[in-house]
């Protein structure tokens, strides 16, 4: 898996229905200056090995409404 | 007597106002003078109903059926519906978002007499477990005005921990509720997922959030826990038969050695009144973080979208970046997440299959010092939201009851807590374990010292 680029950011901001991030929030995903979030890259990272994981017919965990 | 009364569990204050001791409306006006002085420390609360709490309590005062939480003051975090008052979710962009009706919760507890006093501070919209808030302020801990009083139920845990209201609610999905309770020597009590009604609460993420309680003991908890459910809490359980789960990997490790050495003393205390210790292996904890992670950001990022478009200039820039993140991971990530939940889930029910409840400590640190980015404990290093809740987001994810309660007091005059877990809706059970243990352990969290601060 390749590093993530900027321009991926940008692409899906303006090419998938996506609410209009700022060029330089997205900048902060990919090279964080601010401290805000440093892990978005570590993140991507994990979910690729988690990918690899043969989870079986396991289904996604139920959620539960309650209300009285 | 206002602050011996402002610090008494509900038992206790129950007993004074059945025996006619003390009137409900006086115990409110106790609680209201304290708010009114100890407010601009604290940051405990965001907004009051004192003038309505006061009326409340009058008409209580005479009627002689008494609820199970009559006349007892509680807050709730400022994600909860209160009709007439505004939701802000601790972020200028709810400023003006009156509620029109009350949360479910809510209802419950005022079905059940309690007097609502206002609304607590937090992190805005729960995300992050620091307690910091650039709006309304950061609540510090009463036992250490330098250190953070957690988060992100923060105003809630320290509404109650400076004897501002009996007890408060707040939401915990990966921890809130029982890590600022933990930081701060009370009990956090995080009932089985779906137990208690979420309708008319703020979400930050479907699949986590619970409701909790936060009580200065666990029959505290107990009481609050059947004002919400509607159960009462009464089991016949001994320490004799109980078989308690010590996890063989990750929740004892890169721990503050004080508060692993308070959690053996608890093993020690329990298997000397009977009960078994047991090693039960646990799911892998490395990846679950990320897991958490891509579950609750997106769910966060669906549920703000209603907002963004028009206030997003209001939001924090560490809660937009985090909506920005979210935005960019895929939907296979999230079902794959919620996958790995459903396996952790199903690992954990196996555990219990050998052990009536797991034990471990409710963090692996005491109340960090507020403006800390990271926590070094030994060689280990991490981010401070991550390290508060280090141990207890896991069972957002499994959904088991768990609670904290405290067990000892660091060298640094902090409290320490241990955590326990139970089966998938056996929170009375729980309760009821907690409970013995509480009373076998003898400790008692000594009051802070708020001397000098009115």
């Amino acid at each position: 898996m390749k590093k993530l680029q900027i321009e991926t950011l940008t692409g899906i901001r303006d090419q998938f229905a996506s609410y209009a991030w700022d060029d330089d929030e997205l900048n902060e995903l990919v090279d964080p200056k601010l401290g805000i979030i440093t892990g978005f890259q570590d993140l991507l990272d994990q979910l690729e090995i988690l990918r690899q994981v043969d989870l079986g017919d396991t289904p996604p965990a139920a959620d539960i409404k309650t209300s009285i | 007597m206002n602050e011996s009364t402002a610090f008494s569990n509900i038992k206790t204050l129950r007993g004074l106002l059945d025996s006619g001791e003390i009137l409900a409306v006086e115990l409110t006006q106790i609680f209201a003078e304290r708010i009114n002085c100890l407010n601009q420390t604290s940051k405990a609360f965001i907004s009051l109903d004192i003038d309505n709490a006061l009326k409340q309590a009058e008409q209580l005062d005479h009627l002689s059926n008494r609820k199970i939480l009559a006349g007892i003051p509680y807050a709730c975090k400022d994600l909860f519906d209160v009709e007439g008052i505004a939701t802000t979710g601790g972020s200028r962009v709810l400023h003006d978002n009156v509620a029109t009706q009350d949360a479910d919760c809510i209802t419950q507890m005022n079905n059940a007499g309690a007097i609502f006093l206002g609304k607590n501070n937090l992190h805005e919209f729960a995300y992050g477990a620091t307690g910091e808030n650039a709006v309304y302020g950061t609540p510090p801990n009463p036992y250490d005005q330098t250190r953070l009083a957690g988060g992100s139920s923060s105003g809630s845990a320290a509404a109650v921990a400076y004897g501002l209201c009996s007890t408060a609610l707040g939401t915990d999905t990966g921890g809130s509720v029982r890590a600022p309770a933990a930081l701060c020597g009370l009990v956090g009590f995080k009932p089985t997922y779906g137990r208690i009604s979420t309708e008319g609460v703020i979400p930050y993420s479907w699949a986590l959030d619970h409701i909790g309680g936060i009580t200065r003991c666990v029959a505290d908890a107990a009481l609050v826990f059947s004002a919400l459910d509607g159960q009462r809490v009464d089991k016949a359980l001994n320490l004799k038969n109980l078989t308690v789960g010590i996890p063989e990997t990750f929740f004892f490790e890169n721990a503050d050695s004080e508060i692993l050495t308070s959690i053996e003393q608890l093993m020690q205390l329990l298997t000397q009144a009977g009960a078994t210790m047991k090693k039960v292996a646990m799911p892998s904890m490395e990846y679950t973080r990320t897991v958490s992670l891509t579950v609750q950001m997106p769910e966060a990022l669906s549920y703000h979208s209603r907002y963004l478009e028009s206030r997003g200039e209001l939001y924090s820039p560490d809660f937009r970046a985090g909506l920005a993140l979210a935005q960019n991971l895929l939907a296979e990530h999230y079902v794959r997440a919620k996958r790995f939940i459903e396996t952790y889930r199903r690992d954990t029910n196996r555990a219990f299959a050998e052990v009536d409840v797991l034990l471990t400590p409710a963090t692996p640190t005491i109340a960090p010092k507020i403006g800390v980015t990271e926590v070094s404990i030994g060689s280990y290093s991490e981010p401070a939201g991550n390290a508060i809740t280090r141990y207890t987001s896991f069972f957002n994810m499994t959904g088991h009851p768990a609670i904290t309660f405290p067990c000892g007091m660091h060298t640094e005059g902090l409290p320490m807590a241990a955590q326990l877990i139970g089966r998938h809706y056996g929170d009375e059970a729980l309760l009821c374990v907690a409970q013995l243990i509480e009373s076998a352990l003898g400790f008692c969290v000594p009051e802070p010292d708020l001397s000098g601060l009115d």
